[in-house]
């Protein structure tokens, strides 16, 4: 179905431009991805600064909701010739590694906005480094994951949209790309599983939901390939970030388990206590 | 210190106001105790809907209405909220952290240049508290602004039993139509449930803890030994293709109240805890004894599940026999 809309729209463009060579579409998307730790069970709180610990030797990846975006990026790439896939990432300079890795996956641009701030940072900051980034380019669309795996705050795609006054979704599981209309039908994920179903004109904001793709593994020739791309670098602070409204008191370890009871000895013991637990509960029949 | 307004954002489900809407209650009382929250009900004709809410817990609210407001619609709802939240110097926003919560906190918060703080779970003097990294973590967020959005995770709050004096002051409030660049166009019901999952009264559910996907097995034969058994997933299991969506459970999956529910290798993100509140008994087996479901869970294993599993068959096929 939305193999043949694009043929629809390249042959009524042939048509009407009468021209016999396809035009490829001039259209601009900008992925947002964010670096997060590889793994967070080996995380500690710093004593001195209350925050997250990074420890030297901590791996770093991509956040698992932006290779969804970035997928999705890359298949209206796929699906309208002509289009180009710029990811950014703001971040201190180990970020550059996960922006390597989108282009790896097929990014045609990267964009480095350096920032080795240390301590906590608002969404607010990060997001008004972004807008104030695109307002210097046309983005025709801006994709970002719904949601950090780390600080887990939902904002960053919404506060873009925001401050660059464009009209938003968030949690989408489907897009169809209208170029006629300027348009993009989209459907967010709500509660229950449910689909809202939406139609929002270009330039727009796009966060979205894990399950919307499968993303792709870099392969070796775009890895080969990307090693040659220089990234785009900026500093921050020349893109004059707001103040941020509101500052962290640090982080806490939670109260372990307020109501459980942690069942202890050797893992057969454990098993064994277990059952005898299920059986005084007549959950064993 | 004076309390500052707050208000409520009401949101409806159905027709009807839904549950998260009450929860913020508490979260408000908390917030400012000797301030009553004014509830805003933004949609195509909520006077009803708002007289409700003032019945049931005394405080005012004020309908905000127009046929452009009928479905959610971000753009929308965020220039009929500003009329009236716009005239206040000082004052909390409160969403439910819900597909509207979430989609509209940002943009009110940049109108009204406040402070956002979404995802919060407590709260006390005036500082909030959030989960950070899949819940291992808390993180205290003081606001420095006089104007604060935030959102509240569903179920972080009860919501009371209300018995007011008095019904407090109801309004309507007629929202001026604006041309926006986003359109709802409707909403389809969930095309992934499973009628099995919500029977059943032993749900054994796989995260992304387990490893890898021929792991399954293993959930697979523990949930056998149950009469009346099912399998559960989280969210990451099921965008990993180990499992359909039809297994998934949490905020975005089904909600289920099993009479026992066995967690493996899940890690405990809100969105998965808010859909096993119901469950009688919960079992957690994880090997990060960090992992946010042994804040839920009843009984805690701090196992590597490849080992323990197996363990644990080996002891229940003797037992079950």
């Amino acid at each position: 179905m939305r193999g043949k809309l694009i043929v629809d729209t390249v042959l009524r463009q042939l048509i009407g431009r009468s021209c016999l060579i396809t035009e490829p579409v001039e259209m601009n998307i900008l992925v947002c991805i964010k670096q997060v730790p590889d793994s967070f069970e080996t995380l500690q709180i710093n004593e001195r600064t209350g925050l997250v610990g990074l420890p030297l030797n901590t791996a770093f990846r991509m956040n698992r909701f932006d290779e969804f975006a970035l997928e999705e990026a890359l298949l209206m790439k796929e699906r309208l010739s002509g289009a180009l896939v710029h990811a950014l990432s703001v971040g201190p300079e180990r970020v550059s590694d996960t922006v390597q890795r989108a282009l790896g996956m097929g990014a045609d641009h990267g964009i480095h906005i350096l920032d080795s701030s240390e301590g906590y940072i608002s969404p607010l900051i990060v997001a008004s480094v972004i807008a104030a980034f695109a307002r210097t380019r046309r983005y025709d669309i801006i994709l970002t994951g719904a949601m950090a795996e780390d600080t887990m705050a939902c904002q960053t795609g919404q506060l873009v949209a925001a401050l660059l006054d464009l009209p938003c979704a968030t949690s989408v599981m489907k897009e169809e790309i209208d170029l006629d209309r300027e348009q993009i039908v989209v459907e967010r994920e709500i509660e229950g599983g449910s689909r809202e179903r939406m139609q929002i004109k270009m330039p727009a904001v796009l966060t979205v939901q894990p399950g919307i793709n499968h993303p792709r593994y870099p392969s070796f020739s775009k890895v080969m390939r990307a090693r040659s791309y220089a990234q785009e670098r900026i500093r921050a602070q020349n893109l004059t970030p707001e103040e941020p409204r509101e500052s962290s008191l640090g982080m806490q370890i939670p109260e372990p388990a307020s109501q459980g009871v942690f069942i202890e000895g050797s893992p057969r013991e454990k098993a064994l206590e277990l059952i005898t637990i299920l059986h005084e509960k007549s959950l064993l029949s | 210190m004076k309390d500052p307004r707050v208000y409520i954002i009401a949101e409806q489900r159905k027709g009807c106001i839904a549950q998260e809407t009450y929860e913020l209650l508490a979260f408000a009382r908390l917030m400012a105790k000797d301030k009553k929250p004014v509830f805003l009900v933004p949609g195509k004709n909520t006077g009803e809907l708002a007289r409700e809410i003032s019945q049931k817990t005394g405080c005012d609210a004020v309908a905000l209405t127009g046929s452009h407001l009928e479905r959610y619609n971000l753009l929308s709802y965020a220039h009929a909220l500003m009329e009236i939240l716009d005239k206040e110097v000082e004052a909390w926003v409160c969403l439910p952290h819900t597909s509207m919560g979430y989609d509209l906190a940002p943009r009110l918060a940049v109108l009204l240049k406040a402070a956002c703080i979404t995802g919060v779970d407590s709260v006390g003097d005036g500082v909030l508290s959030r989960p950070v990294y899949s819940g291992r973590f808390r993180e205290e967020i003081l606001p420095k602004t006089p104007r604060v959005v935030v959102t509240v995770l569903p179920g972080a709050f009860r919501a009371g039993e209300e018995k007011p004096d008095a019904a407090g002051r109801v309004s309507v409030v007629k929202s001026a139509f604006r041309e926006v660049p986003l359109q709802t166009l409707g909403t389809a019901e969930a095309v992934h449930t499973d009628s099995k999952i919500k029977d059943a009264e032993v749900i054994v559910s796989a995260g992304r803890g387990i490893g890898r996907k021929e792991n399954l097995s293993l959930i697979k034969r523990l949930a056998n030994l149950f009469p009346r058994s099912a399998i559960g997933a989280s969210r990451s299991v099921c965008d990993l293709g180990w499992l359909e969506y039809k297994h998934q459970i949490g905020t975005t999956g089904q909600t289920v109240s099993p009479r026992l529910y066995i967690a493996c290798g899940i890690s405990g993100a809100f969105q998965h805890v808010a859909g096993i509140r119901g469950a009688q008994t919960i079992v957690a087996i994880n090997r990060d004894p960090h992992a946010a479901i042994f804040q839920v869970a009843h009984y805690c294993i701090v196992e590597d599940l490849e080992t323990f599993i197996p363990m644990l068959l080996d002891e229940l096929s003797v037992k079950v026999r």
